[in-house]
């Protein structure tokens, strides 16, 4: 009898997919001061590591976009995170929490490779698509594995999705020592695929076409959350149950839709990463790509069109990175602690719980 | 000899609302007073008020002759005053006697478990309260639980105990056992408010009863000098025992008619419902009421029976399905049901039909059909909202429901399943909700009216129900309604 609870009040608990964007005018100062905060602490830590910061940033910088070739490694990088990246964000407005991305591209690219090697005499024009489409079945395959478990068995899907990246990687460690795997390499990896599978390249860039295949996936993602009825039905399951249920959307349909969905693009991603960087499958290639995905998505503020940026941002920071550890002699570990600490800023300053 | 509390003239507003006005309350050692009232009567109120919960606006407050002044739950504990809430502030996973050391600074810097467990034993033996320190809290059932309360009261040096609804969750052995704790307690010379609005437990515990209603005392009694009937007039109030203007029974055909429905924790109950008229549900929160407007709704499944709108079964359909056959509901959950709070006005309008037109076109959402939905909406329905697309969390209550108004009736259903419908709204917007659904009744629907505001209920419907343990005690015509019947049946006891 406490009349200031309403009748019936019931609490949902507090999902993650909530996460949103801080707008207004404070936005644009807080990420200034977020780069101008990563800056310092990283130079900082360049300096005590017994380096110039300046030359390092410098290198930075040149390697992120100093050249047509080092734009294209940086799309090749954000290529996976902002195809895994905005199927986790759209998994997340329909208040799921995937984070079995990393399973997923791993399966995903375990699919390419196996369509690619199984039918290695088919056209050019087919094996690529036919490719594809193998990768991004077998990461739906994956997550709805996660989703019928989690549905059918009420096993928390953060649960689920985190513990079926172990048996994803495992399962690609097992094809690459049995059937896929190249005889005496020494290395677990499958032979070399035939040229006529490796993805096409963009004109005058040293990039793959994938990123083109991302851009317009989040594209359609983000019309399909936006401007359709089941778009519209996955945000309201994420805000809340309750009243998703009165409105008369299924659950478990909904969750479903966002498992196989986030599921086929982030096979898609390992997929790309298989047919259009190592034109092999390699144990290990994708190896926490699915969960920067998780970061990326937050970054972007689990809007998939914002991902895009977002992805694009964390493939010059490695792009960068990876030429201020070759040419001034950063230490690889530091590179890694910087990145993390540089999207940490970012994210401190544009999400806030909803 | 002073009195242990007295509470003089308290005031207590909540916006508009009077929560509290001018209370007056007393309590000797060694006695229990009974404090009657129903939902939303201020009784909640006056006893945040003594805890240190709310600060009363006017009016004092004097504990054994001391005045207690601007105090919070902390101060009043180290004055001997103690709150067993209905939901018991217990952590499960722990035993009982860590719960008793939890936040007790006699409990030491470091534990002495073992003496106090010690304490818990011989306390619980005092006061037969039966508890074993070492169980722990989530293997006890709930009047245990109560119990660990009681204990953690009393090992405090409390000298005054606030019940409020103790019995609420109790099964009928449990109230026996709390009852006679409740008496050994006040041998000890302790004092008892008792919180609650079951007669029977008044009449068999307490020694005095005061009755709230709308925020005043309606009445006072020793207990030996009322009978229930007496109390239950008090409670639910003299000035609306008239009729307002008497309807004539709708003769219209019937159009929802629900046979032997039953469900977890609700019926097998049956009613049916004519064209133009309103069945009006009343009874304590807590009795089935959100089991049968969900399960009408088809957000719970129904184990048994039919419910049937129009002659359409809808007993097996889901949900969007009986919206699309006529059946409007709102729920009692405004903020996490009825209402996504952190989307737009325009799109809580479309809520339940966005895959209808003119909110959908072939695949996609038509956001210009959306926006002159939301505007001709807005307009038609008081609306005050600056644009549709300002998240619903900005707007006022009365504002929020009447979204849920527009929604619902600009559909015009066949029937509607209103629940709680003016629960927490300012008199303005509560005549919006009770005139739209009136109107609704005009134009022929069939309305389901459930609140626990008697008031409310006895208004607008023209027949009336009580509803206690998951069942219809009876169905009552309007006109025929007599108050004294109904309290009787809303206390938990058929007539």
């Amino acid at each position: 009898m406490t009349e200031a609870v309403p009748p019936d009040l019931r609490t949902s608990a507090p999902r993650i997919a909530s996460l949103r964007l801080a707008t207004g005018e404070g936005i644009a100062l807080r990420i200034v001061v977020a780069v101008i905060l990563s800056l310092v602490s990283s130079a900082a830590l360049v300096a005590l590591s017994g380096h110039n910061p300046l030359a390092a940033f410098v290198a930075l910088a040149k390697g992120a976009a100093g050249s047509p070739h080092q734009i294209g490694v940086a799309l090749n990088r954000a290529t996976p995170y902002l195809l895994a990246g905005s199927g986790v964000a759209f998994c997340f407005r329909a208040g799921v929490i995937n984070i079995g991305a990393e399973g997923q591209i791993a399966v995903g690219g375990l699919g390419a490779a196996a369509v690619a090697l199984h039918w290695p005499h088919f056209a050019p024009w087919l094996v690529v698509p036919a490719s594809l489409i193998g990768a991004a079945l077998f990461g739906a395959l994956w997550s709805g594995i996660a989703a019928a478990i989690h549905l059918g068995r009420r096993v928390h899907e953060v649960l689920v999705t985190l513990l079926l990246n172990f048996v994803g990687l495992l399962l690609v460690q097992e094809a690459l020592a049995g059937p896929l795997g190249q005889f005496g390499a020494g290395f677990l990896q499958s032979p070399l695929m035939p040229r006529g599978a490796w993805l096409w390249k963009l004109p005058g860039l040293d990039a793959h076409i994938g990123f083109i295949f991302a851009l317009v996936a989040a594209a359609a993602l983000s019309v399909t959350l936006w401007r359709t009825p089941f778009g519209f039905a996955i945000r309201v399951a994420g805000r809340s149950r309750h009243a998703a249920a009165y409105a008369g959307f299924s659950i478990s349909r909904l969750t479903w839709a966002a498992m196989l969905l986030s599921g086929a693009l982030a096979g898609l991603a390992g997929g790309v990463e298989v047919l259009g960087i190592h034109h092999r499958l390699i144990e290990g290639f994708s190896l926490g790509f699915g969960f920067k995905a998780v970061t990326v998505a937050l970054l972007g503020a689990v809007e998939p069109l914002a991902v895009a940026p977002a992805a694009l941002f964390v493939g010059l920071l490695e792009a960068g990175s990876l030429s201020m550890q070759r040419q001034i002699g950063v230490p690889s570990a530091l590179v890694v602690v910087i990145e993390g600490l540089t999207m940490l800023f970012i994210l401190a300053a544009t999400v806030r719980r909803a | 000899m002073t009195a242990l509390l007295e509470m003089r003239g308290i005031v207590r507003t909540f916006g508009a609302v009077r929560a509290n006005d001018g209370v007056d309350l007393t309590l000797d050692g060694g006695e229990i007073l009974g404090l009657l009232g129903e939902n939303g009567s201020g009784k909640s109120t006056l006893m945040k008020v003594l805890f240190g919960l709310v600060a009363p606006d006017a009016g004092s407050i004097v504990l054994r002759g001391q005045p207690l002044v601007g105090h919070r739950p902390a101060g009043a504990m180290a004055r001997g005053v103690a709150m067993i809430h209905q939901h018991f502030m217990l952590v499960d996973a722990m035993t009982v006697v860590e719960n008793v050391m939890l936040g007790w600074p006699e409990a030491g810097r470091i534990l002495r478990r073992r003496e106090m467990a010690k304490r818990v034993r011989e306390e619980s033996l005092r006061y037969g309260l039966g508890l074993d320190p070492d169980a722990l809290i989530a293997d006890l059932p709930l009047g245990r639980r109560q119990r660990v309360e009681i204990l953690k009261a009393v090992l405090r040096d409390a000298e005054l105990l606030i019940l409020d609804e103790p019995t609420s969750n109790l099964a009928p052995s449990e109230v026996a056992e709390l009852l006679s704790i409740l008496r050994r307690l006040r041998a000890e010379g302790k004092g008892i408010v008792f919180i609650t609005h079951k007669l029977p437990e008044v009449l068999e515990v307490c020694d005095r009863v005061v009755v709230l209603r709308l925020g005043r005392v309606a009445g006072r009694a020793r207990v030996g000098d009322v009978t229930r009937a007496d109390l239950a007039t008090m409670m639910v109030g003299r000035d609306v025992t008239t009729p307002h203007a008497p309807r004539i029974a709708p003769q219209g055909a019937i159009r929802l008619s629900v046979d032997r429905l039953a469900g977890r924790s609700l019926g097998p109950l049956s009613f049916e419902i004519r064209a133009g008229e309103v069945l009006g549900v009343a009874g304590v929160d807590g009795n089935g009421q959100l089991e049968l407007v969900e399960t009408l709704a088809g957000l719970r499944p129904a184990s048994e029976g039919s419910i049937r709108l129009d002659g359409h079964e809808l007993t097996r359909l889901a949900v969007a399905e009986r919206v699309g056959a006529g059946l409007a509901y709102m729920p009692a959950d405004r903020g996490q049901t009825a209402l996504v709070k952190s989307m737009s006005v325009a799109e809580n309008l479309m809520l339940r039909d966005s895959r209808r037109s003119p909110f959908a076109s072939g695949a996609f959402l038509s956001s210009a059909s959306i926006a002159r939905e939301a505007n001709a909406l807005m307009r038609a329905y008081d609306i005050r909202a600056p644009a549709p697309e300002t998240s619903a969390a900005r707007l006022s209550g009365g504002n929020q429901q009447k979204i849920v108004v527009a929604r619902e009736l600009d559909r015009k259903p066949a029937a509607l399943v209103a629940h709680q419908p003016a629960w927490g709204l300012d008199p303005g917007a509560t005549r919006f909700v009770i005139d739209q659904t009136l109107a609704l009744r005009e134009a022929g629907a069939a309305i389901l009216y459930v609140s626990s505001e008697l008031e409310e209920v006895l208004d607008i419907s023209d027949r009336i129900a009580v509803m206690a343990d998951g069942r219809f005690l009876g169905i009552r015509p309007r006109a025929e309604a007599d108050l004294a019947e109904i309290g009787l049946w809303m206390s938990g006891r058929a007539a």
